[in-house]
């Protein structure tokens, strides 16, 4: 620990504590517990419907109808991150300092006092030791690095001094993802279009405000077909889609759930589908004067009824009106009056019902046809977002599967009398002990035979 | 005619025998049954992997034509399979047979939950729209993987604390004789947490990206995402303890039972009970 004083070390001391770690970690998952548990995304309105005032009064403080986006949520994520960031350069120099640390003055006291070790008598000459040592550990293992030189020889040897690297990797990548997330929602934007058949539109609805985008290119629905397995499952969606850059058209690809369409960095998602009217053909009888008319109507267009001068208008298409079949919102415009309109039933020609004004309406002949939905995104925070995620997998794998194995090597004139060279060997894992206990005993056993113990 | 669902029939008692093999040799202290619990382990996971494959073709004579993962049914047998191939991997290098009672039961349990249960539809059915990409095999594979690995992780969790509770004892008998020390299952324990948070770690990841390419969103706190966070950030305080604060034994045995509940949670309560709470709008 450093010995600094002053707000600022109190500040690095607070944030660079595991407990604070652990407190996130937990308080991010009770956080989110609660998230699943209520409904998200509901206006309060609807919440305070369907929960005591106690239970909304924590609601409407704590923004727990929304809840991932609330403040308090978000500066949580903030501190994760700082916590994060504290700690890993806090701790960062003492790794560098370990990876270049160089010991001197090994002594067998020392090295017997390793959790791995092994002692070898041996009659070989000191500068044959040195020699063997040298060849077979660095086949072995790793390249030795000589400490010191006779008359007591001692060396070291390491491999996978990156590993301990890694965990920095593993912290670097959630910092990614969560800037990537930032530049997301700062730089992007995510929304929804409606598009009938045939029509274009280049108007975003935007997902978390009522503004809408304007596209500096249209979007045309030519055609949007679904299809249905013999189980009555759908199977496939498909919205062939044309981009029209001033009135040109740019591209032209079909759309599907799995296989979006992305152009100037905007992104169509196929989401919704629904029915939509193209054109309705109706017989129009006045009450007063019996008289019939025939009109044929383009859905959302105004015409005027032939011989007076009243005007109508198809406003609202329903494919299901309360059990009813498909149905048309119809609205009628009478000069001098205020406009009237009504639901009209189409597969019901002869329904009393429908009539709007003075008129009895007989839908004779209508065209449905089918609106796509499209989710719209443009992000351009996604790459960071992979980026990390890419380094978070890489830097758990070898954060967990690979270790810094070091080895020390000591060899000095024997003067106990049992051999010519007493060599002395000890180990360290930086982890899975287990594993390196393996390949420590393995690697001594050959050694043995090498230096020809008896 | 042998189909996929003979197979899994079979797969099912199977596994119900290797439980009684393991749970029997583990009580009476007696090895041979542990070695043929075992064996049957082996023929069980030989027979089952040949009912999935199996069904894999019979959904393409269908005219489906997808890998068995994509509905309950499907991952309950393919979380069975992943369980017991990797128990029995565990079981080779670490050569303790007295750990097999939990992977085996759990297996078991799934596979029996998978064929008696009403809910559970086990019929060959086409596949959604959302759910035609390449990126279906990829993210169930690797999540249940990481499930699998906490489902051992959890029964040597279990074993270390029943050990412990029992350690006053200077003659053990029955199956504390035959279980590895603490210090070892302890070891064990965070080995297999390892392994599930990783491909966790690549399930979600995987699920992400995916997510990224059909719905335009990579994260969007719908609740079974938002669970998955949570069994990782539970792991991830595990690991986090383990390393930096040195907690060891039962502290991270209880973690890691936490851990095991919220997978749990992700995989059925999701599903059950909290598309319930979501459509109280009855």
């Amino acid at each position: 620990m450093k010995d600094k004083a002053g707000p600022w070390a109190s500040v690095n001391a607070a944030f660079s504590s595991i407990k604070l770690t652990l407190f996130i970690f937990f308080f991010l998952a009770l956080a989110s517990i609660i998230g699943t548990l209520l409904p998200q995304g509901l206006a309060l309105e609807e919440m305070r419907k369907h929960f005591s005032p106690g239970v909304f009064w924590w609601i409407e403080t704590l923004s727990l109808h929304d809840l991932y986006h609330a403040a308090w949520f978000q500066f949580l994520l903030l501190v994760l991150a700082l916590n994060l960031v504290v700690c890993s350069l806090d701790r960062f120099p003492r790794t560098m300092k370990l990876l270049s640390h160089r010991e001197e003055g090994l002594s067998a006291d020392k090295l017997t006092k390793f959790t791995h070790h092994r002692a070898y008598a041996t009659s070989l000459s000191m500068e044959e030791v040195v020699s063997r040592l040298d060849e077979f550990i660095s086949a072995q293992f790793a390249k030795l690095q000589p400490l010191e030189s006779p008359p007591k020889f001692s060396a070291i040897a390491e491999k996978g001094g990156w590993s301990r690297l890694m965990v920095y990797v593993v912290h670097l990548s959630v910092l990614l993802i969560l800037a990537g997330a930032l530049i997301g929602s700062l730089y992007g934007f995510r929304g929804f279009m409606q598009i009938a058949e045939g029509q274009a539109s280049n108007e975003v609805q935007l997902a978390q405000s009522r503004r809408v985008l304007v596209l500096p290119f249209e979007v045309r629905c030519d055609n949007f077909e679904v299809s249905f397995y013999d189980t009555g499952m759908p199977r496939e969606f498909r919205s062939d889609l044309s981009i029209l850059k001033e009135g040109l058209e740019a591209l032209r690809q079909p759309v599907y759930v799995n296989d979006p369409l992305t152009y100037e960095g905007v992104t169509f998602y196929q989401a919704t589908y629904g029915g939509v009217l193209k054109e309705i053909e109706l017989e129009l009888t006045d009450k007063e004067s019996g008289r019939i008319q025939r009109i044929t109507l383009p859905f959302r267009e105004t015409s005027t009824i032939p011989g007076t001068e009243d005007r109508i208008q198809v406003v609202e298409y329903q494919k299901e009106f309360s059990n009813f079949g498909p149905a048309a919102g119809i609205v009628v415009l009478k000069k001098g009056q205020e406009p009237t309109g009504s639901w009209i039933l189409i597969d019901r020609p002869d329904f009393h019902g429908n009539r709007i004004g003075g008129y009895q309406v007989k839908v004779l002949k209508a065209e449905s046809g089918y609106y796509t939905g499209l989710q719209v995104k443009r992000d351009p925070g996604v790459w960071v977002v992979y980026i990390g995620f890419v380094a978070l997998l890489v830097g758990i794998g070898l954060c967990f599967y690979t270790s810094h194995r070091k080895l020390w090597v000591l060899a000095e004139p024997d003067s106990g009398g049992h051999g010519e060279t007493r060599v002395i060997v000890a180990g360290r894992t930086s982890k899975n002990g287990v594993a390196f206990e393996r390949e420590f005993q393995d690697l001594c056993d050959r050694l043995g035979g090498v230096l020809i113990v008896k | 005619m042998v189909n996929s669902s003979i197979l899994l029939s079979i797969t099912t008692f199977a596994y119900l025998v290797c439980t009684v093999f393991y749970l029997a040799g583990a009580v009476f202290r007696f090895t041979p049954l542990l070695s043929l619990g075992t064996a049957f382990a082996l023929v069980s996971l030989g027979i089952q992997t040949g009912g999935i494959l199996l069904r894999w073709i019979e959904s393409y004579q269908m005219g489906y034509g997808h890998a068995p993962l994509s509905n309950l049914y499907e991952s309950l047998v393919f979380a069975a399979w992943a369980i017991m191939v990797i128990y029995v991997v565990l079981e080779r290098r670490i050569g303790h047979k007295v750990l097999g009672v939990f992977p085996s039961l759990f297996a078991f349990l799934a596979m029996a939950y998978a064929s008696f249960s009403k809910g559970v539809d086990s019929r060959i059915q086409p596949l959604l729209p959302a759910l035609k990409s390449n990126w279906l095999i990829a993210h169930v594979v690797t999540c249940f993987l990481g499930y699998a690995a906490f489902a051992v992780s959890v029964g040597i969790s279990i074993l270390y604390l029943l050990q412990r509770a029992h350690k006053a004892n200077p003659h053990p008998k029955g199956i504390f004789a035959l279980l590895p020390n603490q210090k070892e299952l302890d070891e064990f324990n965070y080995q297999m947490v390892l392994f599930g948070f990783m491909w966790l770690s690549l399930g979600i990841v995987t699920g992400s990206v995916w997510a990224n390419s059909a719905w335009g969103n990579y994260w969007s706190w719908d609740p079974k995402e938002t669970w998955s966070l949570i069994t990782w950030l539970i792991y991830a305080a595990l690991l986090h303890a383990r390393t930096i604060q040195g907690w060891r034994g039962k502290r991270v045995a209880w973690l890691s039972m936490i851990g095991f509940a919220c997978v749990m949670f992700t995989y059925f309560g999701v599903n059950f009970w909290l598309s319930g709470l979501h459509s109280y709008a009855r």
